[in-house]
C-alpha cells in the first residue's frame, strides 16, 4: 500500500489526521496530501487550532483567524482563533443573560463566575474542542485534514471527546428525569401544557455535536490517522508507543510515513565525513522501521534541500509523493 | 415473589407510582416538586459546579447553560454554602 492507494481505494475515509512528535512534519504532511487530493478534484478544508499558526507558514500567507480561506482551487485553509473564539463567546453570553431576564447589566455574581471560567485552562481547550466540531460537522468537504498539534495533545484531544461523551450523555439522561417529575407534578395539578424545557434543548444540542465529534474521531470507515515519523531511535521508540496509546483509545491508525529520508544515492558521492555517517545511521534505523511496521508503511519521504513552504515546493513534494514510485 | 421479578416498567415513572401510591394527590404533587427541587440542586452542582473551585465539566459547554440557571445561581450558592457551614458545625 501507498498513500495514494489509501486514499483510492478507502474514498469514504474523508477524515484525514496525521500525527507524530513535534517538528516530524505534520503540517508538511497534511499540506501535501490535501494539495493532491485537491488537484485530484476534491474539494479539501486543511484546518489548524494550533495558535502557532503553522498554516499561515506553509502556505506563505496570513490565514490566522479569518475562516476558511481559499489556496487554490478546490483548497481551502483555516486557522482557528481560540482566543477570540472565547471572547466572543463570553460575549453572546452576557448578552443572553441581559436579553433573557431584561437586566441593564449582567449580575456582579455572573459576571465573576464567567470571568473565572474563562481564565481556567480547560476553557481553552474546550472552546478548541468546539471549534473543531463545528469545522467537522459541517460537511460541505469531500476531505477534512487535521493539521494536528503534537502527539500528546492530540491524544488528549482524543480523550478529552470520550470523556465529553461520557459526560454529556449522563447530564442530559438526569435532564430528562427532571423533566418527567415535571411531567408528574403538572398531571396532578391538571397542567395541560408545560414550558418546553430550554436547557434540556441545550443539552440535546450540545450532546449531538459531542456525539458526532467523538464517533468521526473513532470511525474506521470515516477516519484515517497515519502516523509521521523520521529515522532516528528516540522517534522509533516514542512511535511505538504511542501507537499502542492510539489503538486504545480505538483512534483508526492507517499506517506510518517516514519522513526525511535522506537519498542513499548520495552516499557515493564526495560528500562529508558527518554526512556519510548520518547515511549509514539511518540505513539502520530505516530497517529498524521496517521491522517494526513493515507492510504498514506507507511512504518514504525524502529530505528536500530546503523547508516546505509555499506552493511551488509543496507541489514537488506531492509529486514526489503521489506521482514517483515510492522508494519501497 | 412472583410480582418482585416481574420487570418494572414505565422507568422512573413506573418507579414514582409505587412510592406515591397511597398518597393524597396533594401529597403526590408536593413529592414530585421537592424530588425535582433537589435534582436541580444535583444539576446546577453537575453543570456549575467549577463555582465552587471544582472544575467538573467543560467550561466552554457550561457556560452556554449558564444563562438559563442565572436566577437559580444566587440561590444555590447560597444554600451550597449553608450546607458546608452544617458540617463544619458537625465536624
Ligand atoms: N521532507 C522534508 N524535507 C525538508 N524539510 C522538511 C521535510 N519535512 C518537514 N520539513 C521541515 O521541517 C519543519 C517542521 O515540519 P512541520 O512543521 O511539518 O512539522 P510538524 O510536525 O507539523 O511540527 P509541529 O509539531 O511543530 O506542528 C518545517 O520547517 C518543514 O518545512
Ligand atoms: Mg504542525
Amino acid at each position: 500500500m501507498s498513500l495514494r492507494t489509501v486514499f483510492e481505494s478507502q474514498p469514504d475515509r474523508r477524515y484525514i489526521m496525521f500525527g507524530g512528535k513535534g517538528g516530524l512534519g505534520k503540517t508538511t504532511l497534511s499540506a501535501t496530501c490535501a494539495f493532491w487530493l485537491a488537484s485530484q478534484g476534491k474539494r479539501v478544508l486543511l484546518f489548524s487550532v494550533d495558535p502557532q499558526a503553522s498554516l499561515s507558514d506553509i502556505f506563505q500567507q496570513d490565514i490566522f483567524g479569518k475562516g476558511p480561506v481559499p489556496i487554490m482551487r478546490n483548497l481551502w485553509a483555516q486557522e482557528v482563533d481560540a482566543d477570540r473564539r472565547i471572547r466572543d463567546y463570553q460575549e453572546e453570553i452576557r448578552k443572553k443573560i441581559l436579553d433573557m431576564y431584561g437586566f441593564d447589566r449582567v449580575p456582579e455574581e455572573i459576571d465573576n463566575y464567567i470571568a473565572a471560567a474563562s481564565a481556567e485552562p480547560a476553557m481553552e481547550e474546550s472552546a478548541i474542542f468546539d471549534a473543531v466540531v463545528d469545522i467537522v460537522v459541517q460537511g460541505d468537504y469531500d476531505y477534512y485534514m487535521y493539521d494536528l498539534v503534537p502527539l500528546g495533545h492530540a491524544l488528549y484531544y482524543l480523550s478529552m471527546a470520550k470523556v465529553y461523551d461520557e459526560w454529556i450523555n449522563k447530564i442530559t439522561r438526569l435532564r430528562e428525569e427532571m423533566r418527567q417529575y415535571d411531567q408528574v407534578a403538572a398531571t396532578m395539578r391538571r397542567e395541560k401544557t408545560m414550558e418546553e424545557d430550554k436547557i434540556l434543548g441545550e443539552l440535546l444540542y450540545i450532546k449531538e455535536r459531542i456525539n458526532a465529534s467523538s464517533q468521526i474521531l473513532t470511525d474506521r470507515r470515516r477516519t484515517a490517522f497515519f502516523f509521521v515519523l523520521v529515522p532516528e531511535e528516540m522517534i522509533i521508540l516514542d512511535t511505538r508507543k504511542a501507537a499502542e496509546l492510539f489503538s486504545k483509545f480505538d483512534v483508526p491508525i492507517s499506517g506510518y510515513v517516514v519522513n526525511r529520508v535522506l537519498p542513499p544515492d548520495l552516499g557515493k558521492g564526495q560528500i562529508p565525513e558527518y554526512l556519510r555517517n548520518r547515511i549509514a545511521m539511518q540505513q539502520k534505523y530505516m530497517r529498524d522501521i521496517e521491522a517494526s511496521f513493515g507492510a504498514q508503511i506507507l511512504a518514504h519521504v525524502p529530505e528536500m534541500e530546503r523547508d516546505i513552504t509555499g506552493l511551488g515546493m509543496i507541489e514537488r513534494l506531492a509529486k514526489r509523493l503521489f506521482e514517483e514510485v515510492s522508494a519501497r | 415473589m412472583a410480582d418482585e421479578t416481574k420487570p418494572k416498567k414505565g422507568g422512573i415513572l413506573g418507579v414514582f407510582k409505587d412510592i406515591v401510591y397511597g398518597m393524597s394527590s396533594h401529597e403526590m404533587t408536593r413529592y414530585a416538586v421537592r424530588s425535582r427541587a433537589s435534582m436541580e440542586h444535583l444539576f446546577i452542582l453537575i453543570t456549575m459546579g467549577d463555582l465552587l473551585g471544582v472544575p467538573i465539566l467543560p467550561p466552554y459547554y457550561s457556560l452556554r447553560l449558564l444563562p438559563y440557571v442565572t436566577p437559580q445561581i444566587s440561590a444555590w450558592k447560597r444554600r451550597m454554602l449553608r450546607e458546608r457551614d452544617i458540617t463544619d458545625v458537625l465536624g
